[in-house]
């Protein structure tokens, strides 16, 4: 063991604890989704009546935050799982941190994008 | 005459020419009781006097004996044929370590990561004149982590370590564990970054393997849980321990 490469290894706390946190946020917003997606009644199922539940400020707020933990929570167990067998040496799992943030940032943006005509 | 069938591993890496083969001894042995290391020491002693393999105390004390008997970890010490199921005893090297001969694995990593974390008592104060005080309750957190034998069972069977030679693994967090939970203890700064980090507790990702192998039953990974979470007391909320 080089004793050396274990001690220039400082992060690691935020990641954990954010997997936490979004699993939480995970199972409260995904509840929450499917509960007004599926049992709320908005009449007909049509694009007008459809458009009009996205348009509510509080069910996109959910949607947001769903979005975000879900990406963070996925893409954060994907750099776990990479990290053990892969990406063993500090500056690789830099690396893959850079492009992981990288990919996590276009999502959300092209996900709030999507979302964004019943927004504004 | 009772007798047992031993099927033991042997290798020596040393001698690149040769395979690892599988050798067969047939153990007899009076009265009920016969340990896998008693079974050993005879075929040391009358069948084949190369066969390597560690052992000290005979009590189930000092951890050498460990090894993979019958498919699981055990202390050869400790386990008694009889306990066994069927008559066919299989003694393996614990898997994943480097080997140095036959039953006798490579501990240097095992023992430098151990050390790594400082595994002593930290004071900053000066001591008392007489012996540092500490309740009950607080001796009582440390009945868990205090009987790790130092054996390596838990850091061989750890799926973390295999994938990552610098993970701290198992046995040496839970030593860090009983000394950041040992209310005698002082350190601060001293010990933390050194295990809260990806090369230390959050490498773990609670598989269990380290509680299913631990042959004195103890929980590495309660121990690794409760240091991510006084990581994160420490670090956001300031708390001394």
């Amino acid at each position: 063991m080089k004793a050396e490469v274990v001690s220039t290894y400082r992060g690691g706390m935020w990641s954990w604890l954010f997997q936490r946190i979004t699993a939480v946020l995970l199972i409260v917003c995904l509840a929450i989704h499917l509960v007004l997606t599926h049992f709320a009644n908005i009449g007909e199922l049509t694009t007008d009546n459809v458009a009009g539940r996205l348009a509510h400020a509080g069910f996109t707020a959910v949607d947001i935050i769903l979005l975000a933990a879900g990406i963070f929570h996925a893409l954060n167990g994907l750099r776990m799982v990479l990290m053990d067998y892969w990406f063993t040496s500090r500056s690789r799992a830099m690396g893959l941190s850079i492009v992981l943030w990288v990919v996590g940032l276009a999502a959300m943006g092209y996900g709030t994008w999507a979302l964004w005509p019943w927004i504004s | 005459m009772p007798e047992a069938i031993f099927r033991i591993k042997r290798h020596d890496p040393h001698k690149k020419e040769e395979a690892p083969r599988w050798d067969e001894f047939k153990v007899q042995y009076e009265g009920e009781n016969l340990t896998v290391l008693e079974g050993l020491f005879y075929i040391q002693e009358n069948l084949d006097g190369s066969l390597s393999f560690r052992y000290c105390c005979r009590a189930s004390i000092c951890g050498s004996c460990a090894m993979y008997i019958n498919g699981a970890y055990r202390l050869a010490c400790q386990t008694n044929v009889r306990h066994l199921t069927g008559n066919i005893v299989t003694v393996e090297p614990m898997p994943r370590l480097p080997l140095v001969k036959d039953l006798v694995c490579e501990m240097d990593d095992f023992f430098a990561k151990y050390e790594y974390i400082k595994p002593w008592l930290i004071r900053n104060s000066k001591d008392p004149d007489r012996e540092i005080m500490q309740s009950p309750a607080d001796r009582h957190k440390l009945n868990m982590p205090v009987d790790c034998i130092l054996c390596g069972c838990c850091y061989s069977s750890c799926p973390s370590v295999w994938g990552e030679d610098n993970y701290l693994g198992p046995a040496a967090l839970l030593k860090a564990y009983r000394f950041e939970v040992d209310s005698r203890d002082e350190a601060r700064r001293e010990r933390l970054p050194l295990f809260a980090n990806e090369r230390g507790v959050y490498r773990c990702h609670t598989i269990m393997n380290c509680v299913e192998a631990c042959p004195k039953e103890l929980s590495p990974t309660e121990g690794i849980q409760w240091l991510k979470k006084a990581a994160v007391r420490r670090r956001l909320f300031g708390r001394a321990k």
